[in-house]
């Protein structure tokens, strides 16, 4: 950059260095986390929470999360929760989606703002009808009860980011399609499913992560090792007395891991500007 | 090939007549072009042909079948659309094919059908490319080419050129009378501009505030409008309109005058309904105003202040300001009339001169806008 004045220097280093202090202020609960995950239990109880680590527990760590917890249990638990509510949301938020954007019917309206009011009501005010009613359902501490409550909660959301995505695509390619006689199903599966799909990887992302970090409806709707996701199964590890905080540590990073992944994973995806070339421009 | 009817097409949106009793008959293998203002329903107008718009009252009838409650998809139309609405994830072959895979015909038969669009429309070594590869014109010939390989009995053309520069515009005018031409099928075009309407058309419909003003073949419409909005519509430049007032009633004839002009005779017309002191409206098209050498005493003529020359090469257009002459040409702002002649002229802006018509080629409209004069000899084709 030629002909940067002193002011304007100034101002950048004022800039670069305010972020890097916001940065690493945002970091520094991770990096203690990393760092704890790496110590040894000794050093933890000797007090060294922040120098460099005199003897380096990282294998001895993380294989303990595997050998001497149930982590693996909660974390196959947790995918098997995850996995089939990101998809079920995924599916019922992409049909909702593109029936209220595309074929407005008497109450379609009413039904819209009931997906959205749905999101402004507190969690907790639910916690136990919804309680009672996975007991009555039989479904309570299994992993049913979660896959039910996360489909059903997240759909709210994920239907208002469905019908905005789709009723944002040019109008005349529906009815283009229709004109072609394109049934509405032909439709949602040949134009809207592959325009929407960086809306789709943006959303199974979102769920993703809410469902898998969730902590509150593990707890009120599973009790057992059995069914137990990661977010409880943690919980767990803390001891009634003392806690091996390193090994938590460990798992806490091992436990973080899907979310980071699933994003890499569904990076590709967001290619930007999919609809351009559909109509003018 | 097919015929379209419209029988007393009739439609509302919320607080908003849009179609106001429509009836039109469309014969087979004719190329009808729909035109009009923006909003005056002639999208809307095709859009209930296609069934993409339902109509509270009226029949659509294609081919003699009443399709009035048919999906779009079982009426035998293809519909080409302003903004192409090419699907920008298939590649040009499977947006062709788009229909008829809809439809599970055998893939032989579809790629069959899109090799023959592509082969129409020169299209073939763009086949594998996707919508967004290509350029305005080829997207618009995809999109033309979807239409063909369904071989549908009707072609529906919304604005297909709107979005086009002005020379592609003029080149895919002439591919697309060419391909009506070796087709052969009804195609229904709807445009606002009179240019592709006087083009293209057998026959033209000219459509205001969801009404039918007059429909006819292109030079009948020019030589004989039906009223003074079809007038002002057809023809480029714009005619020039005159506010006038009746002196005199006569047999067959009205003495007029307007401000800033003697009084004049207009002769060979039907005084039915109009007395004196009535406000009727003198139609001159620019190519029937001349600059006169002096005033001749047998002519129209008012003096006039050149505002703005245009050198067309061949043709000159002359914009004058004529106050006090009440005019209602607004084409260009810079002056209320418009004089077009046919040669090269040294005219130069600011300058002084006198203007005047014939009578016998200028139009007069009364004062609810219908034509008074008798009809004019449309020019044998």
């Amino acid at each position: 950059m030629p002909d940067v004045s002193e002011d304007a220097k100034l101002q950048r280093a004022l800039y670069v260095g305010g972020v890097t202090l916001v940065v690493a202020l945002w970091l520094l609960p991770l990096f203690a986390v990393m760092l704890t995950s790496i110590r040894s239990n000794e050093e933890l109880m000797a007090g060294n929470y922040w120098g460099w680590p005199q003897k380096f527990s990282l294998i001895e760590n993380y294989t303990a999360v595997f050998e001497q917890t149930a982590m693996l249990r909660f974390f196959l638990n947790s995918l098997l929760i995850t996995v089939p509510s990101v998809i079920g949301v995924l599916i019922l938020s992409t049909l909702t989606g593109f029936v209220l954007s595309r074929y407005p019917f008497r109450g379609s309206n009413l039904i819209f703002a009931l997906f959205v009011g749905g999101n402004f009501l507190p969690a907790q005010i639910m916690m136990i009808p919804v309680r009672d009613l996975m007991v009555r359902l039989g479904l309570y501490d299994t992993v049913y009860a979660l896959i039910v409550f996360h489909i059903a909660f997240q759909t709210g959301f994920a239907t208002l980011f469905m019908r905005n995505f789709i009723a944002a695509l040019p109008g005349e390619l529906f009815q283009a399609a229709r004109a072609e006689g394109a049934s509405p199903f032909q439709v949602l599966r040949h134009v809207v499913v592959p325009l929407v799909r960086p809306a789709l990887a943006a959303l199974a992302i979102l769920t993703f992560t809410f469902i898998w970090n969730d902590y509150f409806w593990a707890i009120v709707l599973t009790q057992s090792d059995a069914v137990k996701p990661v977010t409880a199964g943690l919980n767990n590890l803390r001891g009634e007395w003392t806690s091996a905080w390193n090994i938590i540590s460990a798992a806490t990073i091992f436990v973080a891991l899907p979310p980071v992944v699933m994003f890499f994973l569904m990076q590709k995806h967001f290619i930007s500007g999919l609809t351009m070339g559909a109509v003018k421009g | 090939m097919s015929s379209v009817e419209l029988r007393k097409v009739d439609k509302h949106y919320a607080g908003y007549h849009a179609l106001k009793a429509i009836d039109l008959k469309i014969e087979k293998g004719e190329f009808v072009v729909m035109v009009g203002p923006s909003g005056c329903g002639k999208s809307t107008l095709l859009k209930t042909i296609a069934g993409l718009e339902t109509i509270n009252s009226g029949q659509v009838v294609i081919n003699g079948h009443d399709v009035t409650r048919e999906e779009p998809g079982d009426r035998g139309i293809a519909m080409v659309f302003q903004s192409y609405a090419l699907y920008p994830h298939m590649t040009v072959a499977e947006n062709m094919g788009f229909g008829l895979r809809m439809a599970k015909r055998p893939k032989a038969e579809i790629d069959a059908a899109v090799k023959r669009a592509a082969k129409i429309l020169r299209l073939e070594e763009q086949l594998d490319k996707r919508p967004k590869q290509l350029s305005g014109g080829q997207r618009q010939r995809v999109a033309i080419g979807r239409a063909i390989t369904r071989s549908p009995e009707v072609f529906l053309f919304d604005e297909p050129l709107s979005n086009l520069d002005a020379a592609l515009r003029t080149q895919m005018r002439v591919e697309l009378s060419s391909l009506h031409a070796q087709l052969g099928s009804t195609m229904v075009y709807v445009t606002h501009d009179q240019i592709e309407a006087m083009t293209m058309a057998d026959r033209i419909v000219v459509l205001n505030k969801g009404q039918v003003e007059q429909v006819g073949s292109p030079l009948e419409l020019y030589a004989n409008p039906a009223n003074i909005f079809v007038a002002g519509f057809l023809g480029a430049p714009r005619m020039n309109f005159i506010e006038a007032r009746v002196e005199t009633v006569g047999a067959a004839s009205l003495t007029l005058t307007a401000a800033g002009m003697p009084a004049f005779a207009f002769g060979d017309i039907d005084p039915v309904g109009i007395s004196a002191g009535d406000a009727v409206t003198v139609g001159i098209r620019p190519e029937n105003l001349h600059v006169l050498e002096r005033a001749d005493a047998g002519q129209a003529s008012f003096p006039g202040q050149v505002r703005l020359v245009e050198h067309l090469g061949r043709e000159t257009v002359l914009y004058l300001d004529a106050s006090p002459l009440q005019a209602t040409n607004s084409d260009s702002g810079t002056g209320n009339f418009t004089v077009q002649l046919n040669k090269v002229s040294p005219i130069s802006v600011g300058a002084r001169l006198t203007a005047g018509f014939e009578i016998a080629g200028a139009y007069l409209f009364g004062p609810d806008g219908r034509t008074l004069t008798s009809r004019k000899p449309v020019p044998a084709t």
